[in-house]
């Protein structure tokens, strides 16, 4: 059972709110929802669009079409009123949207100025409207209310209360709550990665604001006095990688986060990171591109950029999380894996993961053990010397961090020796590649291999997908498998390093196999075929700014080729 | 420590006659003065031959990208304040490449001290003009003279709120021992910007060119608590090369003592969450 409902208007008619209080009420009512934010890029008018869709089991995708409107400006009642299931209902400003069977106009923006006086309560009357045609309990929606407006509630609390008693009761049977209390969470992708660093250490985020990578700045610096760590807007994405660098030599866990424009002026210094080996997590939120795109849109269009950005050769992470829990792990997981092999670690994401709410299992932080990796005092004091690049069988030096001990800590971004000294001697040149790469090794043995739904692939015809693509892909191979069951979802998350002979193995069984990315190549499919040899059949491609929905996914298998 | 212990040894890539060795004896003279012990001092460096100076020094050291020095050193402060950190480059690498992580850094008033060699080109690249060359200087690359103005370091400096703005010339290592020294000890940003011949590509600016030049200010009878007085001197500069500390105002609370978080000590060295932090944290998801 589930309801799609969407709220749209214009920017600054406050959507994101009342889409918070809507998937905030309905958490508490015990449901499983994916709150999707759609958005142009500007502070007044346009689009705003939040989709929620409610379940009684987890959901990871949004829909197309809703059962429920919420629609503040005609605009948005052309743009979505087309985009309705059979028996939806519509809550409208008064002539938003034209009249007929199921629809409710009402006048909120006038009752908002004239008995509220506040224009801005407008979307909270309809939302109060939309509430009890859900047949929500008006006490939950006002503590979410209180929630998200904190101290300017009071006046919303009455336009919500306005709104409900113009709305005819409950016009939905709703599913009963499908879990308890304190056992799940709400949370976006971008909360997620903050708490994940949050939960592994990080000590210091240097970035230049840039969507979607900026909520998870903005989510570290409110919690930086609490959880003591030093969050600072650099000048530019350069100086923020090399300001993360510098305090990570320093001996702090260091994070930044950017997008796609942002993380090409960090090239460089992700290359600076491999040669000097000193670790950091590297948040980028994918947006359409090419150069500005579309910024308040998603794409994975960097998968390919992620993975060879960089002069030179060195070691790197690269992992795609598909949900805010998935998220929360995996950035635990970059931070641990960073510091493990001293290595960049980039988390690739979109602005569909960033902005989402989804309901998730209660997080636990101890299924991601976290290690302190840089040498301890003792250890270092029994040391006579001390050489910060020292070959080592699996490549990985002990690290040590200046000013904690006698000994002195260099790096150089020129080509170097054990100790960090500049050199030109061909053989330690070759010796540091080697040690270097070497470090790849133990990394590919710590990623994971891309999950298969059903685990047996035989004769199926395999949808492969990554990140945040995982609910649409996973539904549609669910949906399609209902009428005649031939597929199945393969979905990486882990990219780089990957043991690539066993991905091999995992896929050779299948029939044929389809990417379904949100890029034009086909960039897995592109990687895939690099490393094994396998050429995917086709390639379902969405680029024009919006995620994949299940539909989209099942209507384009069915598809001639 | 005497000055000779801070030196590195092993062969150094400079050319006979480079300012660059006068500048780096003035650094371990004035780390000596200081009594600075090696390990608590990082040199962070950037790309040229002025940047090869970490290499020659005994201290902690980071050599990272062509213009991203003061970037580098200013993630470095932020995590151990209780580093001394020196950010030494050349006029390339500071004012060129990373022109823009000093005006952002003179805001922040890091303690940090920023030494440039300003030798007016750019060496490792074979001569090329760098920012502070004059108008009309001609190279390989700027076959019709520099047709852009000048940098004016420590005008720019002084006009941005540098509490500690400074020049000095390689040929005096006293004088410039002694200002980078007070420049390390100076609570807040401080910018030294070193003059120094290149004898294998600036046939103009010669150590005599320089030294028919000087201009010690602080002698001339120059307050250097006077920022407008400072900025007049600055804005002399041509003809003229002032030397001396210009302007060493009363120190400002620094970006680090102002920042709460670092109230309680270094970022370096805190233990990884504790669980009852964690379940703290995630509360607010439920």
């Amino acid at each position: 059972m589930e309801l799609v409902v969407r709220l749209a208007g214009a920017a600054g008619q406050g959507i994101q709110s009342l889409g918070e209080i809507l998937a905030r009420s309905l958490f508490r009512s015990g449901f499983f929802l994916h709150g999707e934010l759609s958005y142009h890029s500007r502070i007044r008018g346009g689009e705003n669009a939040f989709t929620v869709r409610l379940a009684d089991r987890p959901v990871f995708a949004t829909r197309r079409d809703a059962d429920l409107l919420v629609v503040l400006t005609p605009e948005m009642g052309r743009t979505w009123g087309e985009r309705l299931r059979p028996g939806a209902w519509v809550v409208a400003e008064e002539g938003a949207f034209p009249p007929g069977p199921r629809v409710l106009g009402l006048p909120a923006l006038r009752l908002a100025r004239e008995k509220l006086g506040l224009p801005l309560a407008q979307g909270v009357v309809l939302l109060g409207a939309a509430a009890r045609l859900l047949g929500l309990d008006l006490d939950r929606v006002g503590a979410a209310v209180r929630e998200v407006f904190g101290a300017k509630s009071e006046p919303n609390l009455q336009a919500l209360a306005l709104g409900w008693e113009l709305a005819p009761p409950q016009a939905w049977e709703l599913p009963s709550p499908a879990f308890a209390a304190g056992t799940h969470m709400l949370l976006t992708g971008g909360q997620a990665v903050g708490a994940g660093a949050i939960a592994a250490g990080c000590r210091y985020l240097a970035s230049y604001p840039m969507t979607p990578g900026t909520p998870v700045m903005e989510f570290l610096a409110q919690r930086a006095e609490r959880y003591g760590l030093v969050v600072e807007q650099a000048e530019d994405e350069i100086a923020a990688i090399n300001m993360a660098l510098g305090a990570a030599y320093a001996g702090a866990r260091a994070m930044v986060t950017t997008s796609g424009g942002g993380f090409a002026l960090m090239v460089e210094g992700l290359s600076l990171a491999g040669m000097i080996e000193t670790p950091v997590v590297i948040h980028l939120g994918q947006r359409p591109g090419p150069a500005t795109g579309l910024p308040t849109r998603t794409a994975q269009e960097n998968l390919l950029f992620a993975l060879y950005a960089g002069h030179g050769e060195f070691p790197r992470y690269l992992t795609a999380p598909a949900t805010p829990e998935a998220a929360f792990y995996a950035t635990m997981k970059a931070f641990e894996l960073a510091e493990a092999f001293q290595v960049p670690a980039i988390l690739l994401t979109d602005q569909f993961l960033v902005d989402s709410y989804v309901v998730v299992p209660a997080l636990d932080p101890a299924r991601v053990p976290m290690r302190e990796h840089i040498l301890s005092l003792e250890e270092i004091a029994q040391m006579e010397h001390y050489e910060r690049f020292a070959l080592t069988s699996t490549g990985v030096s002990p690290r040590a961090v200046p000013g904690l001990s006698p000994h002195l800590v260099l790096v150089d971004s020129d080509e170097h020796d054990f100790y960090g000294r500049i050199t030109e001697d061909l053989a330690i040149r070759k010796a540091m590649v080697e040690k270097r790469l070497k470090k790849e090794e133990g990394l590919r043995e710590a990623t994971d291999l891309p999950e298969a739904f059903p685990e047996s692939l035989r004769g199926r015809t395999v949808l492969l997908g990554w990140g945040s693509t995982f609910g649409a892909l996973r539904e549609a191979v669910e949906a399609l498998n209902a009428e005649e069951d031939r597929y199945a979802h393969v979905h990486f998350q882990d990219l780089w390093p990957l043991r690539w002979a066993e991905v091999a193995e995992l896929l050779e069984p299948a029939r044929e196999v389809i990417t379904v990315e949100g890029n034009v190549w086909g960039q897995l499919g592109k990687l895939l075929r690099q490393e094994t040899g396998i050429r995917p059949m086709r390639h379902l491609a969405r680029y024009d700014g919006r995620p994949f929905t299940p539909e989209d996914v099942v209507e384009g298998v069915r598809r001639a080729p | 420590m005497r000055p000779e212990d801070y030196l590195a040894e092993g062969e150094m890539a400079w050319c006979p006659g480079c300012g660059n060795f006068a500048i780096r004896k003035a650094l371990a003279q004035a780390l000596s003065a200081l009594a600075l012990p090696p390990e608590r001092v990082v040199l962070v460096t950037g790309i040229g031959q002025a940047a090869k100076i970490v290499h020659y020094l005994k201290v902690n050291g980071f050599n990272g990208l062509h213009g991203r020095t003061i970037a580098a050193a200013a993630g470095i402060k932020m995590a151990n304040p209780t580093l001394t950190v020196i950010a030494e480059s050349g006029d390339g690498d500071l004012y060129g490449e990373g022109g823009n992580h000093l005006l952002h850094n003179i805001r922040r008033n890091l303690d940090i001290a920023v030494i440039a060699h300003d030798n007016r080109v750019y060496g490792l690249t074979k001569g090329q003009a760098s920012p502070t060359a004059p108008k009309g200087y001609t190279t390989r690359a700027q076959p019709f003279g520099v047709l852009s103005r000048p940098l004016n370091p420590l005008a720019l400096a002084l006009a941005l709120g540098a509490g500690f703005v400074a020049q000095s010339f390689s040929g005096e290592v006293e004088r410039t021992a002694e200002i980078i020294a007070r420049a390390i000890r100076y609570k807040g940003f401080a910018l030294v910007n070193v003059v120094h011949p290149c004898p294998s590509w600036n046939r103009v600016h010669t150590f005599a060119w320089y030294k028919e030049r000087l201009w010690p200010v602080e002698e001339a009878g120059h307050d250097p608590q006077d920022r407008r007085a400072a900025l007049a001197v600055a804005l002399e500069a041509g003809e003229r090369i002032p030397v001396g500390v210009l302007l060493e105002a009363p120190p400002e609370p620094t970006w680090e003592e102002r920042h709460p978080v670092l109230q309680k000590g270094p970022l370096v060295g805190r233990p990884l969450p504790r669980p009852e932090e964690l379940r703290s944290l995630l509360a607010e998801f439920f």
